[in-house]
């Protein structure tokens, strides 16, 4: 046993190096790929939990609705262009009943999904059954790079269910003169 | 269309309810149609302003073909690329949206990384065949890059021919120009290709992607140039590059050295003189501070030649202070708060920002980091997870204030606020008023007027009638509520706790790439660092012998 052991231990030795030597020149061959690894793990948890906060999304949506927004008296505006290369919209502000309730600065993403077929809800809330008055103040710039600012109401009348008001904004050739158009939905 | 039976009058009545029974399918289908296309643009609104949560929801029971593909985007930009390939699937064997569909099959391809190319290939050709405006020209650059990366210059020159000028032919052009560069030995096919790929950029529609683009280009073509000994067809390259771009100091560097090949060593020392204005992390400036140096030994200047080199020893060694420090603040704050979020801060006023951004050391490091594709994806994970974990918080603060309020709506119903009786009684009153207006009316905006207040008053009193069925399901409803809050309340717990961990395992691989980096910055100033100190040694070894020439001690 004690002269198999003398035999073995430089054995043993030179063995556990060799396995030392050949993991770290391994590790070193797989390092790059290993990250990689790490990171393609990593990238499908982050993808599992983004897809796990868009459905918890629709649950807070739907909670949110039933808290807040009432369906009786629910009222939601949404802006929409019509004409998508006449004017450059700059800021919308919007007015109900005098008071101030949205406002809104774009940004080119923005306004390149507005000229695409885009709907922007600007404002949902709640108002009692009766008449009111929506105001909307807008700045932009039109095709013939004039910088313009119209102010536009629309009288409306609150009903039971769900209000929608589309706001529809249209500036044509040759003026380019901008045009607000309102309808409603139930 | 009661207005429109009124008007007929009673004996037509039959008549208008056939009428109603035959529109009313029509009718019904415009609405649902309305609907369909609110909810579309609202989703395609949501996603382009980088909500695609919001756009999953408005598409959820949506079936046309426009709001899937919506939906499907919204699907890939929340990591669910199985139900958005099924999606795109079924879109690309549909009607309108086969060329979209097939492009991003080909991204969802590669993305999933099970491409062998000959996938991404049929979904590509698909693409191009059928896709329109954008979405044509960008299957047509990745067709071409196909080509180019199997080695077959000359197919892939075939489908860049067929591409529209703008910024997706510019840089199939421009990938040519470099395989050309690095397989030929005479520059004239790279050239060309450049010449053609700044001609494509200058049709981009977005003026400062273009413009960017063009930089690079320039200083591309004039590298090129430069490097055959063509320098005055650098120089006219090199001069066109504009002042505010990121390879704005890369040009300026090789103008100069264009100009000093020429032997115009006093120009070539302007350039140089520009270039060390930015910061030393950007190509070129490290290389321009040596070129000064080196301008004025050539120019017979030694005195000054001495000056500049240690006025360049001196930059590289403050440099690389910045660096320790930087990597220190990377080790301390992590790489996310001490590159990318410091970077952002700046006491600078908004409206001076784009004029300052290049030259902010913090930035230029940051942009110069933001190059390799392995930062910038470590960034976006960081980014994104940061971005979930305050929506999770914003979520639960939300969460806890519904939970208040819905405790307070609980209690019992205050009677005085029920006398469900005393506002009949004034509805009626009301009512009363109004007919007893309307027979002194006579203007149709006082009829009008009138009408509205009547219509107000019946919604009113339809209400009412409600309210006693309401208030008796009242605390059922609010429990029901309260249960869905604290269920949902749990899940963004839970979601938010995921993010956090998530987000510490994505800093620390971020950290390591920094810091990397940061050791490979600090590496090329030791190396400008010993160049600049040869330099110095070879100039007073040179003066010390011509001393020892002229017998001067």
């Amino acid at each position: 046993m004690i002269a198999g052991a003398h035999v073995t231990e430089p054995v043993g030795r030179r063995f556990r190096v060799a396995v030392a030597t050949v993991t770290a020149v391994f590790t070193a061959l797989i390092l790059p790929v290993g990250q990689a690894a790490i990171a393609d793990t990593l990238d499908e948890e982050i993808d599992r939990l983004k897809a796990d906060v868009a459905d918890l999304g629709q649950t807070l949506y739907e909670l949110e609705e039933d808290v807040l927004h009432p369906a009786d008296t629910q009222v939601a505006v949404f802006l929409t262009l019509r004409d998508r290369e006449g004017l450059e919209l700059d800021t919308v502000e919007l007015y109900l009943n005098d008071a101030p309730v949205a406002s809104h600065l774009y940004t080119e993403r923005e306004l390149a999904s507005l000229k695409k077929g885009g709907v922007q809800r600007l404002y949902i809330g709640n108002l009692p059954h009766g008449t009111h008055q929506l105001k909307a103040i807008l700045t932009a710039r039109s095709a013939n790079e004039r910088f313009v600012r119209r102010e536009v109401t629309h009288d409306f009348r609150k009903r039971p269910g769900q209000s929608r008001l589309q706001m529809t904004l249209d500036a044509r050739a040759p003026d380019y003169e901008p045009v607000v158009s309102f309808q409603e939905w139930k | 269309m009661m207005a429109f039976g009124h008007r007929l009058g009673n004996n037509s009545g039959m008549f208008v309810l056939a009428l109603m029974l035959v529109f009313m399918p029509v009718l019904a289908g415009a609405t649902v149609d309305t609907r369909q296309a609110l909810r579309t643009g609202l989703a395609r609104f949501a996603l382009d302003s980088g909500n695609p949560a919001e756009a999953l929801r408005h598409t959820r029971a949506l079936s046309t073909e426009e709001a899937l593909l919506v939906r499907a985007r919204a699907l890939m930009a929340t990591g669910n690329n199985k139900d958005a390939r099924d999606l795109l699937e079924q879109l690309a064997g549909g009607q309108y949206y086969r060329g979209d569909a097939s492009l991003l099959l080909a991204d969802l391809v590669v993305a999933d990384g099970e491409d062998g190319g000959e996938e991404s290939r049929r979904h590509l050709e698909v693409a191009t065949e059928l896709a329109h405006g954008e979405t044509r020209q960008q299957a047509l650059y990745r067709m071409a890059e196909l080509h180019r990366e199997a080695g077959h210059t000359d197919r892939a020159g075939r489908v860049l021919a067929s591409i529209e000028p703008g910024y997706w032919a510019a840089l199939g052009y421009m990938n040519m120009a470099a395989d050309f560069g690095r397989r030929d030995l005479n520059p004239s096919r790279a050239l060309v290709a450049l010449r053609v790929a700044l001609a494509m950029s200058e049709k981009d529609t977005d003026s400062r992607r273009g413009q960017e683009l063009r930089s690079r280009l320039l200083v591309r073509a004039g590298h090129l140039a430069h490097k055959h000994e063509d320098y005055d067809k650098a120089i006219s390259f090199l001069e066109k590059v504009p002042l505010e771009s990121y390879s704005t100091p890369q040009g300026l560097y090789l103008h100069g050295l264009a100009l000093s090949a020429k032997g115009n060593h006093r120009a070539a020392m302007q350039s140089w003189h520009r270039a060390r204005k930015y910061p030393l992390a950007y190509p070129g400036v490290a290389n321009a501070w040596l070129g000064t140096g080196r301008g004025y030994d050539l120019s017979g200047y030694l005195g000054q030649a001495g000056e500049a080199y240690l006025a360049a020893s001196a930059s590289f060694e403050t440099e690389r202070v910045t660096l320790r420090k930087l990597a220190d603040q990377i080790r301390n704050k992590g790489a996310y708060r001490a590159l990318v979020m410091d970077a952002r801060d700046s006491s600078a006023e908004w409206f001076l920002a784009d004029s300052r951004t290049l030259t902010q050391p913090r930035t230029a490091y940051l942009l110069r980091f933001m190059e390799q594709r392995r930062a910038q994806e470590a960034v976006n994970r960081v980014a994104d997870l940061e971005q979930l974990g305050q929506q999770m918080a914003q979520h639960e603060d939300s969460l806890s204030v519904f939970r208040n309020a819905i405790l307070e709506r609980m209690g019992p119903v205050d009677e005085r606020m029920v006398g469900r009786e005393r506002y009949e009684e004034e509805i009626e009153a009301l009512t009363e008023r109004i007919s007893a207006l309307r027979s002194r009316v006579t203007s149709p905006a006082q009829q009008q007027s009138l009408r509205g207040a009547a219509s107000t008053l019946s919604d009113l009193k339809t209400s009412l009638r409600k309210l006693d069925q309401r208030l008796a399901s009242k605390n059922q409803r609010l429990t029901e509520l309260l249960a869905r809050t604290d269920r949902a309340l749990e899940r963004v717990r839970g979601a938010r706790d995921r993010a956090a961990r998530l987000q510490a395992e994505a800093e620390a691989a971020l950290d390591e790439i920094a810091l990397a980096f940061v050791k490979a910055q600090d590496d090329r100033m030791t190396f400008a660092l010993d160049r600049t100190e040869q330099r110095i040694a070879h100039l007073y070894e040179y003066l010390a012998l011509q001393n020892i020439e002229r017998g001067d001690p």
